[in-house]
């Protein structure tokens, strides 16, 4: 009897404590708005890494299959060093550079964090679309240029569309990093999720239950979109053997 | 119709074709033979440029087609190539594998390449598979849609990679037939091949290359018959 009371009073004093601390003054409303701050960044930062990856990573292709082009190996070059500065140096500075450097006259830090994550998760994305299309066969690319086909033909009818399919569930994998890398958006004074539990934290002197709750916030969502791209990869397998 | 003039190709230090000189005349049908690794394949992609030659000319008809800033679009288009792994395009069914290049290429308009990838295809005896997709084809079906789809731009001439060899035995014979075929309406083409009993009837000359040179070459009957260098005595040995 001693014990089911001491699990009672356990449960009840948590749930005590959750009430104090998110509920009154309606705090769990900043984790919303927190969350939402996130999954924009996020979202956004996709799709602009996405259009830089796709430019870098043809590029880096392309400049491969025709060695001669000077344009071509310029744009390589200008691509290798943008690598290179965006994977060899910490996001957290990169976000403090744009935020206080670049854009010290922009009072938008939203935007400034999309940019800036955004930037960086181009470097990565280059390197998903280039995997995507080097993984498909070479007698592809042989096979349309066999035909009259131009390279950028061969590239956007031919390889593209094959390397889709090596690229989607990669690409899921990077909104799930940057998910959890926007976790530092707070440097800059942005309310994301992360920043929003530590208000809380702050103001209530209970840092338990709202860095629980943020944690399991994230988790859920990364599980989530985990189990997303498992039933995907198996419907794009599948749609190999139609 | 096809000339080549001291034609080298290294890859690094490999010396893969050396000092290759070769005419080849319309509606000839050329069978190239040879111990693997002897060059077979690169000769033949030099030849529509899918390999850059390291020294020497090619010229198709009076075009020098290796001259630096030729457009060696406009020369595939006047040649097909069929390869020995099919390469047909997963993603799109055999209509649009076989229509793509020419409608993309503006020589036809989709209706008038759907018109002529039918009349193929019932040459071929697959119309039936207009809508099926590469992978529910079997080997020699695919081998003979990649021939279809090389025949929809009108080429010239046709270059074979040992179209037969990625086959089973059973499947061979349906590619041939449809190769043969080609060659009695007048096709000139260029193929490289380990099917003897093929090479000798379809043949009009036979070239055996060894170590990146065209050892000997003859009159199919000639060829197999009265061979001279001791190299090609050897391989027919093997072979036959
Ligand atoms: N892209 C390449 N890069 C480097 N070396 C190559 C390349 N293509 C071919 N080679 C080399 O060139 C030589 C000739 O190859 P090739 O494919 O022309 O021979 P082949 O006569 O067609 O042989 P097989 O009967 O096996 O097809 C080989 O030593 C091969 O390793
Ligand atoms: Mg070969």
């Amino acid at each position: 009897m001693f014990i089911l009371e001491a699990i009672r009073d356990f449960f009840v004093g948590l749930g005590s404590q959750f009430y104090q601390t998110m509920i009154v003054d309606d705090r769990w409303k900043m984790l919303i708005s927190g969350l939402q701050n996130t999954l924009i960044i996020a979202f956004f930062a996709l799709l602009i890494g996405v259009a830089i990856g796709t430019f870098v990573a043809i590029v880096k292709v392309m400049a491969v299959m025709n060695s001669k082009s000077k344009l071509l190996r310029l744009l390589n070059w200008l691509c290798n060093i943008y690598i290179n500065i965006i994977r060899g140096t910490p996001v957290v500075v990169q976000l403090l550079i744009m935020y206080f450097v670049v854009f010290v006259s922009v009072t938008n830090a939203l935007f400034i964090a999309i940019v800036s994550f955004g930037l960086n998760s181009g470097a990565y994305v280059a390197e998903i679309m280039r995997a995507g299309i080097l993984a498909v066969d070479k007698g592809q690319t042989e096979a349309g240029r066999s035909l009259g086909l131009s390279g950028s033909q061969t590239m956007k009818a031919i390889i593209l569309p094959q390397a889709i399919k090596n690229i989607l569930p990669a690409l899921c994998n990077e909104f799930i990093t940057l998910l959890k890398e926007t976790s530092i958006a707070g440097y800059v004074a942005i309310q994301d999720l992360t920043k929003a539990g530590d208000r809380i934290r702050f103001t209530t002197y209970d840092p338990f239950t709202p860095l629980i709750v943020v944690a399991l916030i994230y988790l859920v969502m990364v599980l989530g979109l985990t189990w997303i791209i498992g039933k995907f990869e198996r419907r794009l397998a599948k749609s190999d053997n139609r | 119709m096809i000339t080549v003039k001291k034609l080298n190709k290294k890859f690094g230090d490999n010396h893969v074709l050396r000092d290759i000189d070769e005419f080849i005349e319309k509606g000839e049908k050329v069978v190239i033979i040879g111990p693997s690794g002897s060059g077979k394949s690169t000769f033949l992609r030099s030849i529509n440029l899918l390999e850059t030659p390291t020294s020497g000319e090619i010229w198709y008809e009076d075009e020098c087609i290796t001259k630096p800033g030729y457009d060696a679009d406009r020369i595939r288009r006047r040649m097909g190539m069929v390869f020995q792994h099919f390469n047909l395009f997963p993603h799109l069914n055999i209509m649009k594998n076989i229509t793509l290049a020419p409608v993309m290429l503006k020589i036809m308009t989709q209706d008038e390449a759907d018109e002529r990838a039918l009349r193929l295809l019932r040459r071929v005896s697959l119309q039936e598979k207009a809508d099926a997709y590469p992978s529910s084809l079997s080997g020699g079906q695919k081998q003979r849609i990649a021939i279809v789809r090389s025949l929809a731009m009108n080429p010239q001439v046709m270059l074979f990679d040992e179209p037969t060899s990625a086959l089973d035995p059973e499947m061979v014979g349906e590619v041939l037939d449809v190769i043969r075929e080609l060659a009695e309406d007048g096709m000139t083409m260029i193929v490289v091949t380990h099917e003897m009993g093929f090479a000798r009837e379809v043949g009009t000359r036979i070239l055996l290359m060894d170590e990146g040179r065209i050892i000997e070459q003859n009159s199919p009957d000639r060829f197999f018959t009265e061979p001279k260098h001791p190299r090609v005595i050897e391989f027919l040995s093997k072979v036959l």
